[in-house]
């Protein structure tokens, strides 16, 4: 009995049902038990409708201090002096930390994802506006704040930088004086595909276009911010840090390595997360702050930034100046695709991403289409601004890629005089290529791009809106029609352990599924939700493959303690890798369940079958001689078989063989009113394709919120520096997100073309349209004006 | 700053006392005095809403009062939806925000749903519009909205199809909790010292800031 890789289905574009293979999409309404594809309502509602959630800083302790950071109003200033004596005398100060208290820890600086060294706090030069500089510890937040309000510190205000551009001349000021052998600002550079190839196919295009385009900073900014509660036990010698944590696993190993303290005597506790959106991935200064501080005081100590903070100081998203070029027959094949990327990395390379790729997944450029060459190239710089760079659904620089390539097919679209949908249909990877190699290295797994673009055409309207279009035009109204495409490919779910690490640890994820004596179920993930609905979705998985009702499932996760190793929740992986895994622990359940199920029906165990219909296992033959996993559970414990231990449990770390690549097609149509430029949705449409759904209600739920993400970047978001790196766009009253009255009602649809690796044939789409929106509302926005030549229009 | 009064406080019909500080915020007191961490904070400018609470009926940004200006006021937090007369189990905006999927990392819910209440409470058949308006004070970052809006409509059918009781009026362990007139409440006025416009809106005094749940959005909605 396998329960591993013969399991898998193989499909091309059509999933294959077997016994054990998971569910068929054609009965994806599902079997009444909240299995695949059924909208269950979430499990986890109730505690957040009715208060109850558990977030950071609802956490109280006996003895609980507060933390509150002081940090630099300069962005490139020498530290001349620190005094702390006034804050010291304010009444409920407990201790104020500097660099000097950190290093004699050794937790003065910290190590990044991305092989840089950032300061925790500085005593030295600080690099960017808000840079944490001290610490106060205090028994009241309101304390805390006077406190740090009398930290004086002297400083010599440098000259700053602030784009990548001005970082790289050969006259700006070095920022990361500190690193031996750093001559200037640049950080790395970076290329990708075949150079040659593709300026040979340039040479001998009949049409080549080139566009420059900025993808401007933005900020994840999810509704709780970044924080903690650090709590030494010195009976145990073991720290308990209670943080906004996407990836609670690799941060305690990440805390043991930067603490000295041993891993088994790290806990850290993910509770509820108020949104994530990739802001909660990295280790901030003001965590370690806050653990150093415990560890000293032997008291809990609690730091929670304010928003402002938030934007200022954590990661921020985007900040990539691209070229892009595409080359091209006249009739609209296009036969290569070259780009040149000026990337803005902040003070620190502290990017959070697997670390062989330093721009992520950008090399998923060429996008949709079948394209013969491709070349990419990136220099990346250091600047006088906040650390960052990938966060904000971006699926490590897919965002940016996306981005490049499908504004760039619409300005070839243009420049050819070709109506944007025919030219992606002429370019479109065909469903028999799959999978597909890519010029730059990818192996898409599976695909119907035309299919997709066609439901969302359908649904657009877009003949009618390419009539409206051309009327408005021809009468000279006042409010013109643009109608935007973006036919995308996203890549989530790393990853391979060959290629993926984080910090050296191989990008896989676990599940860990207990079935108890009276047939229900706890299952513990690796993975991390911060509202995305795992206690839901996951729990169907193992409904679908145990024949259990979905009620009777427990999810937990974020206990390091209790909860399997994982990598958690970030990059669209979730459900690519731990859904995979839940699957295959559930499918190692149900090889035990069979056996028992044989030895209580007495029947020999190959005539045992398993009916995903009904969730029994029968006798072949004589469906009434059958059996639940409620009666198999209570034999597991009571009377189990001689040849099997007694209890009925599994345990699976899914290494996936490749990434899944959801896609879609989304087409906007806006009306924008000559006098004002006031853009208005006229139609929003999405059309995604996740492979099999586990929850549509859910997925429902993802799309709208990511496509609203996609409005405030298209419209909206900006995190702007002026020119002495003061962030202006540092603060909700700057940094606009999107109201109720912004974002219009989205019309979604989906086309189902299953992962063929995926142990259910489920792909990750939680980033999808965040990624796959922005050039589709861009390409709307400059499709209203190219009757007047515009090809571009930047977001910011 | 050890300046403290001691202020009364009617919260979730329940009479509660308590020693603040002048410049304690009223949202610190809900959360961290009475435990109530239902309440959020998302922000430190007045524009996220998820600090919304009801004061005397009326849906405030609770990070934007002190404490001490509630003194006397009647203060409902989410916390209290399940108690009220109208509740079978959950209230109708709880039901609505569970059934049609209103909710993901839960955090903006709160304020959300006290936002929703003080609209239903003034205008129990709002359309769309009117309930994108009446929300435009609360950001949500994971929904993009659609789902809330249904979930508010959803609690006001349920909420029509209910057999009026009591008249109409809502009560919370007995206490009347529709918004007091001026005459049956001495309560200092909570906006003291803060201007109110004539329409009877509340504005903080800060150029350009939040004005408050309802009129959040008038100085926002342009951007698009």
């Amino acid at each position: 009995m396998s329960s591993e890789t013969d399991d898998v289905p193989v499909a091309d574009t059509e999933y294959q049902h077997d016994e054990d293979g998971g569910p068929d999409p054609e009965k994806h309404h599902g079997h009444g038990r909240g299995g695949m594809g059924e909208e269950v309502k979430r499990k986890e509602d109730k505690r957040f409708i009715t208060g109850r959630g558990n977030y950071v800083d609802d956490i109280k302790k006996p003895g609980m201090l507060h933390c509150e950071i002081v940090r630099s109003p300069h962005a490139h200033a020498r530290i001349e002096n620190i005094d702390t004596s006034r804050a010291m005398d304010v009444d409920g100060v407990v201790a104020v930390l500097t660099a000097e208290d950190l290093a004699a820890h050794e937790l003065a600086t910290m190590p990044t994802l991305m092989d840089d060294t950032q300061d925790v706090l500085v005593n030295d030069k600080v690099k960017f506006q808000s840079q944490e500089v001290a610490a106060v510890i205090a028994t009241d937040r309101y304390i805390a704040k006077d406190g740090a309000e009398k930290v004086d510190v002297d400083y010599e205000v440098l000259d700053p930088v602030v784009t990548a551009e001005e970082a790289l001349e050969a006259d700006a000021p070095l920022i990361r004086d500190e690193l031996e052998d750093q001559e200037d600002n640049h950080i790395f550079d970076w290329d990708v595909g075949d150079k040659e190839a593709t300026d040979r196919v340039f040479e001998e295009a009949d049409v080549t276009v080139e566009e420059q385009m900025e993808y401007q900073r933005l900020h994840p900014a999810p509704i709780e911010t970044c924080g903690c509660v650090a709590d030494w036990d010195p009976g145990k010698d073991k720290i308990t840090v209670h943080l906004t944590s996407q990836a609670p696993h690799a941060h305690r190993t990440l805390f043991s390595q930067v603490s000295g303290i041993p891993e088994h005597k790290v806990r850290i506790v993910s509770p509820d997360i108020g949104g994530g959106f990739g802001n909660k991935v990295p280790i901030y200064p003001g965590y370690v702050v806050a653990a150093a501080a415990s560890v000293v005081l032997e008291q809990p100590v609690k730091w929670m930034e304010e928003r402002s903070e938030n934007i200022q100081t954590t990661g921020f998203a985007r900040d990539y100046d691209m070229t892009g070029e595409l080359a091209a027959t006249e009739d609209g094949i296009i036969k290569g695709v070259r780009t040149d990327v000026l990337a803005n990395h902040g003070a620190y390379n502290a990017v959070a991403q697997p670390s062989k790729f330093p721009a992520g997944f950008f090399n998923i450029f060429t996008g949709s289409y079948d394209i013969e060459a491709a070349y990419g190239s990136l220099t990346a710089a250091f600047t006088n601004t906040a650390p960052g760079g990938v966060a904000y659904r971006c699926s490590f620089r897919v965002t940016e890629a996306v981005y490049l390539i499908e504004r760039m097919v619409k300005v070839l679209a243009q420049e050819l005089d070709m109506d944007p949908a025919e030219i992606r249909r002429r370019n479109f990877i065909q469903p028999e290529q799959f999978p597909y190699e890519s010029p730059t290295g990818w192996n898409y797994d599976s695909g119907d791009y035309e299919k997709a673009l066609d439901l969302a055409l359908d649904m657009a309207d877009y003949d009618h809106y390419r009539e409206e279009q051309q009327r408005r035009i021809e009468e000279d109204a006042d409010k013109l029609i643009g109608i935007g495409i973006s036919s995308f490919t996203e890549v989530v779910g790393a990853g391979p352990g060959k290629s993926c690490d984080i910090a050296g640890i191989e990008m896989f994820d676990s599940a860990d599924i207990r079935v108890n004596p009276t047939g229900n179920a706890v299952l513990r993930v690796g993975v991390q939700t911060q509202g995305q609905g795992h206690e839901t979705t996951f729990a169907q998985i193992v409904a679908e493959e145990l024949g259990m009702d979905v009620e009777n499932i427990s999810v937990e996760h974020g206990d390091t303690d209790t909860d399997p190793y994982g990598l958690g929740t970030y990059g669209s992986r979730s459900t690519p890798v731990a859904g995979a895994a839940t699957a295959v622990a559930a499918r190692k359940v149900r090889d035990k369940a069979k056996t028992i199920a044989a030895n209580e029906l007495e029947a020999a165990e190959e005539d045992i079958e398993w009916d995903r219909e009904s969730g029994h296992f029968h006798v072949a033959g004589a469906p009434d001689r059958s059996i639940t996993i409620t009666e198999i559970a209570a034999s597991a414990y009571m009377h189990h078989p001689s040849s099997e231990e007694p209890g009925l449990e599994a345990v699976n770390y899914y290494d996936p063989p490749e990434m899944t690549y959801p896609f879609g097609s989304y087409i906007v149509v806006v009306e924008i009113d000559r006098e004002t430029g006031e853009v208005d949705f006229e139609k929003f449409v999405a059309v995604d394709d996740c492979g099999n759904r586990i929850n549509p209600m859910v997925i429902e739920g993802q799309i709208h919120g990511g496509l609203a993400q996609g409005i405030g970047t298209a419209m909206m978001e900006h995190v702007t520096y002026d020119e002495n790196g003061n962030c202006t766009g540092g603060d909700f009253m700057n940094y606009l997100l999107p109201t109720a009255n912004e974002i219009p009602n989205f019309e979604t649809g989906y086309t189902v073309t299953p992962s063929p690796h995926h142990p259910i044939g489920a792909k990750g789409v939680g980033e999808s349209p965040t990624v796959g929106s922005p050039p589709a509302i861009v390409n709307a926005v400059v499709d209203a004006m190219a009757h007047a030549g515009t090809t571009h229009v930047e977001m910011r | 700053m050890t300046d403290t009064r001691e202020i009364e406080l009617t919260v979730n019909g329940t009479e509660r006392s308590i020693e603040v500080e002048p410049r304690r915020l009223l949202v610190h007191a809900i959360r961290e005095d009475l435990d109530l961490t239902g309440t959020h904070i998302g922000c430190d400018t007045g524009n996220c809403g998820a600090c919304t609470v009801l004061l005397d009926g009326e849906p405030i940004k609770s990070c934007l009062l002190f404490a001490a200006q509630a003194d006397g006021s009647e203060v409902m937090t989410v916390e209290a939806m399940e108690d009220l007369p109208e509740s079978d189990g959950l209230h109708p905006l709880q039901e609505g925000f569970h059934e049609e999927h209103g909710l993901q990392c839960g955090y903006c819910t709160p304020g959300m749903i006290m936002s929703g209440k003080a609209l239903l409470d003034e205008n129990p058949d709002p359309s769309e519009e009117e309930i994108r308006e009446a929300i435009s004070g609360n950001l949500c970052r994971c929904t993009g909205y659609q789902n809330i809006v249904k979930s508010i409509e959803y609690a006001a059918e349920e909420l029509a199809a209910q057999p009026a009781a009591d008249g109409g009026t809502v009560a919370v362990d007995g206490n009347d909790s529709t918004p007091p007139t001026e005459a049956d409440t001495d309560a200092p006025d909570p906006f003291e010292g803060y201007e109110v416009a004539d329409d009877g809106e509340f504005t903080c005094g800060a150029e350009n800031c939040c004005g408050g749940p309802s009129t959040d959005a008038e100085h926002r909605g342009d951007n698009v």
